[in-house]
Formats: structure tokens, sequence, C-alpha cells
């Protein structure tokens, strides 16, 4: 029999755990699509940054190159994303799922062709102590709270620092603003002389970085070990597209979005154990197939979706130029 | 001072695409040749099994041949489905969810509707199939029309919350649940009778089954439509500009939903063929073809011709890579994922060389 508190606070803590890639890679499409760009290729973006910088990390021995390769790569993919839809004005949609597609192979390849020579985590101990849970002094002694809020590893702090620091920066300051003028109309924001395809690259480039960092997190939770038959990331990438929608594009919003998300997802894995410790309040968890719960995400996101779009909602942060190529001459 | 300068090309561009997108290929080709060379694979062998399919030397080559039909149909019909939407520019990226949905409604007349006889259940499942998906289709379509819903979004969602329904049917043993074989333990989808399994012509010891006969009588059906037809015309026009079909006195929204109707209606017909095909359902069982038929219709420009050309193509590199995989196990069918990435970038990067011209401009300083 597990003790009620301990279950609720290892509960907690792994709604934070896995929250936290979702939050990167929202943070990042929010970022893309702010740019007026509908980047369906997180699952993709993801895992390119999570196996190279893995493995580079594994090699480097250190996690600060792990995230700096990671961001790279994923920024390197997002580079490709902007080259092909803003210079070379190719479809969006199309070049999104090619980017996924291709993304996941590339890992399934690195990962084949490796072998029995794919590094192993623990043998990179400088690597495995820089993603080792830091405890923030005083806070983390709480009882529960410490434990689910205040010790984690530097990637869950770092991940809430960038959300806060890219809503400070869309809402702020002035390049945040003209990044918004581009989503919402870009030939108004060109003929008042922003750079709009500069923008654009810059942007798609950062969050697609962004979501390499998430990947690079999911990897190193599970271990890093690389299994055939499943990718890292593991649809966590498409739930971040939903998530966006679902915190109205705002990633201020999504630190709380994605936890709601991590909830339901934490849930699916815990919801037995949940019933059995608390027969009387939470039996009947035990009656929810665990499918609805990793579906919930995307009903909920639907729901958003059409009761949004119902009420006309003037105050929608969808960018309203988002999915549209920009080409100068076609005006 | 001269500058490069974007024009876009006028004229006749098809001797161009195709010298063009050959050269695509070629160069994906070499990339991954490069990449088969540092695993130690020579690139020359891999590519002729590939290509080949395990065709040659091969005692049961027609066993091949069916394998890459089963591939090759679902392909070919989900990408024709999807150019119609995509032509109207209604970004349908539900095909994954519908091709299921179809799937699925067709099983359930299968399951339930033993003892019939053989053709009446097959045209249930069909029917059953189309209008289940096509309903979806349409609700996706009303919602866009009414109140200007994300249609992309929409159909995004549409197709997780589907495979996880889809899951939850094929892992749940329950007394209601009459999709599972009764007899396992374990849940597992039935096998379906024998009166809702596809039905061929023998030629020789080749099973050439009618579902792959009727999707090549739809897809000259599905040409002529776009091509000579009022309502293929209208779709055209819709997607060109809204506001020249509003002018031109279009029922715009009816249009819009009668397509997408038809659309999903056509992906869940192909969902039928293809469970009834290999007689069960799984959620793996759509092989992707909702996603790479996007991929499919758009390196086609949404031409039917194009669509059958490249639909064989991508076939025969993903069942190819399958095959291939039998004497080459340090690489699975993921290396066909990522030619398919890397052709269609090149394409996409050849295809502006098709569309834009560079021209380099004195620019007078005044």
């Amino acid at each position: 029999m597990i003790d009620p508190i301990e279950l609720m606070t290892l509960f907690l803590f792994s709604i934070i755990v896995y929250s936290i890639p979702l939050l990167y890679g929202t943070v990042g499409e929010i970022m893309v699509e702010k740019s007026g760009s509908l980047n369906l290729g997180v699952e993709g973006t993801m895992a390119v940054g999570a196996v190279i910088g893995y493995i580079v990390g594994c090699r480097a021995d250190s996690i600060v190159a792990a995230m700096a390769v990671a961001f790279a790569m994923a920024a390197l993919v997002g580079a490709l994303f902007a080259f092909l839809t803003v210079t070379l004005q190719a479809n969006q949609n199309v070049t999104g799922l090619t980017i996924t597609t291709f993304g996941v192979a590339v890992y399934f390849f690195i990962g084949n062709a490796l072998g029995n020579k794919w590094p192993q985590f623990q043998d990179s101990p400088g690597f495995a102590e820089g993603f080792s849970v830091i405890r923030i002094p005083f806070l983390s002694d709480i009882p529960v709270i410490g434990k689910v809020l205040f010790s984690h590893n530097i990637m869950v702090y770092m991940a809430v620092a960038i959300a806060i620091l890219c809503w400070f920066y869309l809402n702020r300051t002035v390049p945040g603003l003209r990044l918004r003028a581009i989503g919402e109309n870009p030939a108004a924001a060109d003929s008042l002389g922003v750079k709009v395809a500069l923008n654009k690259y810059i942007h798609i480039m950062v969050g697609s970085g962004i979501m390499g960092l998430g990947g690079l997190y999911m990897g190193l939770n599970m271990g890093g070990t690389f299994e055939g038959s499943n990718c890292w990331i593991n649809g966590y990438g498409w739930i971040a597209i939903a998530l966006v929608i679902f915190v109205n594009w705002s990633p201020a919003m999504a630190v709380a979005g994605t936890f709601v998300f991590g909830f339901f997802n934490t849930l699916r894995m815990y919801n037995g154990a949940l019933a059995s410790t608390f027969p009387e309040v939470l039996g009947w968890l035990d009656d929810i197939p665990a499918q609805f719960f990793s579906a919930l995400p995307f009903i909920i996101t639907l729901l958003v979706l059409i009761i949004d779009s119902l009420r006309k909602n003037k105050r929608s942060g969808q960018p309203k130029a988002i999915g549209l190529n920009y080409y100068r001459e076609d005006r | 001072m001269t500058k490069l300068h974007l024009v876009r090309r006028t004229g006749n561009t098809l001797l161009r695409r195709i010298i063009c997108y050959l050269a695509a290929i070629a160069i994906s080709m070499g990339i991954g040749a490069i990449l088969l060379l540092s695993l130690g694979i020579n690139p020359l062998d891999y590519y002729s099994d590939m290509l080949t399919v395990g065709l040659i030397g091969n005692k049961y080559a027609y066993k091949s041949v069916e394998g890459f039909l089963k591939v090759f149909v679902p392909l070919l019909m989900v990408s024709m489905a999807l150019a119609l939407s995509f032509k109207m520019r209604f970004w349908n990226i539900g095909g994954e969810g519908e091709f299921l949905i179809g799937a699925m409604c067709a099983a359930a007349i299968a399951y339930r509707c033993d003892g019939m006889p053989g053709p009446v259940v097959l045209i249930l499942m069909c029917l059953a199939a189309m209008i289940s998906s096509g309903l979806v289709g349409l609700a996706v379509a009303f919602l866009k029309c009414r109140f200007n819903t994300n249609e992309t979004l929409v159909t995004l969602m549409m197709n997780y919350i589907v495979l996880y329904a889809v899951k939850y049917i094929g892992e749940t043993k329950a007394p209601w649940n009459f999709f599972l074989r009764e007899d396992s333990e374990r849940p597992l989808f039935a096998k379906f009778p024998d009166n809702a399994i596809m039905p061929g012509i023998m030629i020789g010891r080749f099973n050439l089954l009618y579902s792959v006969v009727i999707s090549v009588i739809l897809t000259v059906i599905i040409y002529i439509y776009l091509k000579y037809t009022k309502q293929g015309y209208e779709i055209a026009v819709v997607g060109d500009s809204i506001n020249t079909a509003r002018y031109a006195g279009m029922k715009v929204n009816g249009i819009i939903l009668r397509t997408m109707f038809i659309s999903a209606a056509l992906i869940g017909l192909a969902g039928a063929f293809s469970a009834s095909a290999s007689a069960t359902v799984s959620p793996s069982m759509t092989n992707n073809a909702g996603w790479t038929g996007i991929v499919v219709a758009w390196l086609s420009k949404l031409s039917i011709p194009g669509i059958l050309v490249a639909a064989f193509l991508i076939s025969l590199l993903q069942y190819g890579c399958l095959a291939a995989s039998l004497s080459y196990p340090e690489i699975d069918q993921n290396f066909a994922d990522l030619m398919q990435g890397m052709i269609l970038f090149a394409v996409l990067m050849s295809d502006f060389l098709v569309t834009f011209k560079i021209v380099r401009r004195k620019e007078t300083e005044s």
C-alpha cells in the first residue's frame, strides 16, 4: 500500500515532468506561428534536436553541449522550413508534414546505424550530473510543494524561464510587436519597412530551436535509450500544436495550459494507483479507459477551436495570416 | 548596381517540370547512396533490391505484386480524394481519421452481417464507410462555411481522436465489443467472415482484387469529373478565387460542402477496401496513407495523372524498402520515410525553379 501523501506528491511531480516537453514544444510553435507560419513539423523538429543533441552530449559529456546542439540542429530544421516556405514559397502544411516524416526517420536512421554503439547515458557522468535534480534552497524543503515544484533538473526551470521570456518579448518589446504585425498582416508590416522575410527566418529558427530542447528533455527523461519501435517524441509534437490553440497563442498561458494537458497524461499512468489508494473519492477513475485520457488533449482542443469560432472571438490570439505565404508581388 | 529579382514564369512548364523532378529524385537518391555507403552497404545492390521489390528470381512474385497493390491502392485513392478538397484550397488533412472511420464502419457491417450473401455485405460495407466518413467531412466543411473554423486544425485533431477511439475498441474486452475475437484472452480484432472478404479475379495464381479494378475505374471517373463536368469546373473556380465564384453566381458553400463530402467519402471507401482486402482492421492499417496522400497530392500538383505516377513511385519506395529490409536488417522501413522526405524537399526546391525565374535587374539610381 502506498502512502497517500507520497502518492499525491509523486503524481503532482510527474505532472510537471511530463508537461515540460510540451511547454518547450508549445512555446517554440507559438514563436513560429506568431510569424504567420503554421509549422506542422514540431514532432520531426523535436526528434532531430533530441537525437543529435543527445549523442553529442554523451560524447562531450556535458549537458550544455547537448542543449546547444539540440537547439542548433532543430534551428537548422527550422531554417529548412523557412527556406522552403518563405524563400521558395512552398506550401506550409506539406512542408511541415514532410519535416515530421523526415525528422522521425532521421531519429530511427541514426539509432539503427549506431546499433550497439549507441551511447549510454550512465557512461557520461558529467552529462548525467548536469541533468540531475537541482534543489532550490529553502523552497524545496516545504513539504509536498517543495518536491513538486522546486526539486527538478535544470531543463525544467529553463522551460518556464523561456516561456516567460517569450511572453515578455512578444507583448512588451518592439521586435515582438513587429513580429505580431507580420503574423497578422505581412503586407502592412512590409509597407512600414519591417523586414518580413528576415523576421520570419529568425523566429522560425528560434522557435524550432526551442522545440529541439523539448525533444532533448524527452530523450533524457526516458534515460536516453533508443527503442527501435517508438520515437522518443511519441506524439508530443502534435499535442504541442493542439496546445498552441488551447492557450490562445500566449506563452504565459502555455505554462498553465501544459500543466492541464500534462495532468491528463499523468492521470493515464496513475489512474490505477489513484483509484486503489482513494477508493471512495477516485474509484471511478478505474472505469475511464486510458485511450480517453490520450485523446482528451485533442478533444478539448477541437472544442476550443469550434467554440472560439462560434463566438467569433475578436480577441483570439490566432494570427490572421497564419498558413499563408507572403509574396510581395502578389498584392 | 545589379540586383537579383524573382519573376513568375508564364507559359507551358510541363517539360521543365519533368526534368526538374527527375533531377530532384536523382539528387535524393545520391544522398541516400552516401548514407548507405556510410553504413557499409553497396547502394547499387540496395537500390536494385528496392526497385525490383523482390520480383526477380522469386517463385512467389505474384505475392509481391499483391503486396505492392495493398500499399498502392489506398494511397492512390486517398491522394485523389485529398486533391479534390485541396483544389478548393480546403485543407483537409484528416485523411488518417476518415480512413479509419470508413474501415471501422465497414468492419461493423462485416461482423454483424454474417450469413448474408457476399455481394450484399460488400456493398453495404462500402456504403457504410462512405456515408460515415462523408458525414464527418461534411461536418468539417459546415464548420468552415458557417463559422470559418480553421479546417486544417480541426481535421488534425480529428485524426487523433479517431485513432484513440479505434485503439480503445481494439484493446477493450467487453460483452458489447463485437469487434474482437471471442476465443482469445488477449484483445485482438477478429478476422472478417468469408462473405466480407474482397473477392478477386484469378489470373494464374495472381488474385486481382475487385477493389483494385474499382479504384482504377474511379481514377478515370474522377479525372473526367474534374476536367469535363460543371461541378469539376466549379471546384477549380472556388479554389482560384472565392469572390470570382460568387460573382459568377455559384453557391460557394454548397460546392464546398458537396466536394468535402465526396472527398471524405472516397477516403472512407479506401478504408473499407483496405479492411476488406486484409480481412481485418487495426489502428495502424492506414499505413500513413492519410499523411503520405497529402504529399502525393501536392507533389503531383493536384493533377490526377500526376497522382497516378507519384502514388506509384512513393508506393514503390515504401514497399521496396520493406522488401529490401529482408536482406538488409540494419535498414528498416524508416529509410523509405527518410528518402521520401529528401525527395519532397528536393522537389519543393525544384518547384521554385519551375514557377519562378531569377532575373538580374540593373537598378537605375534615381
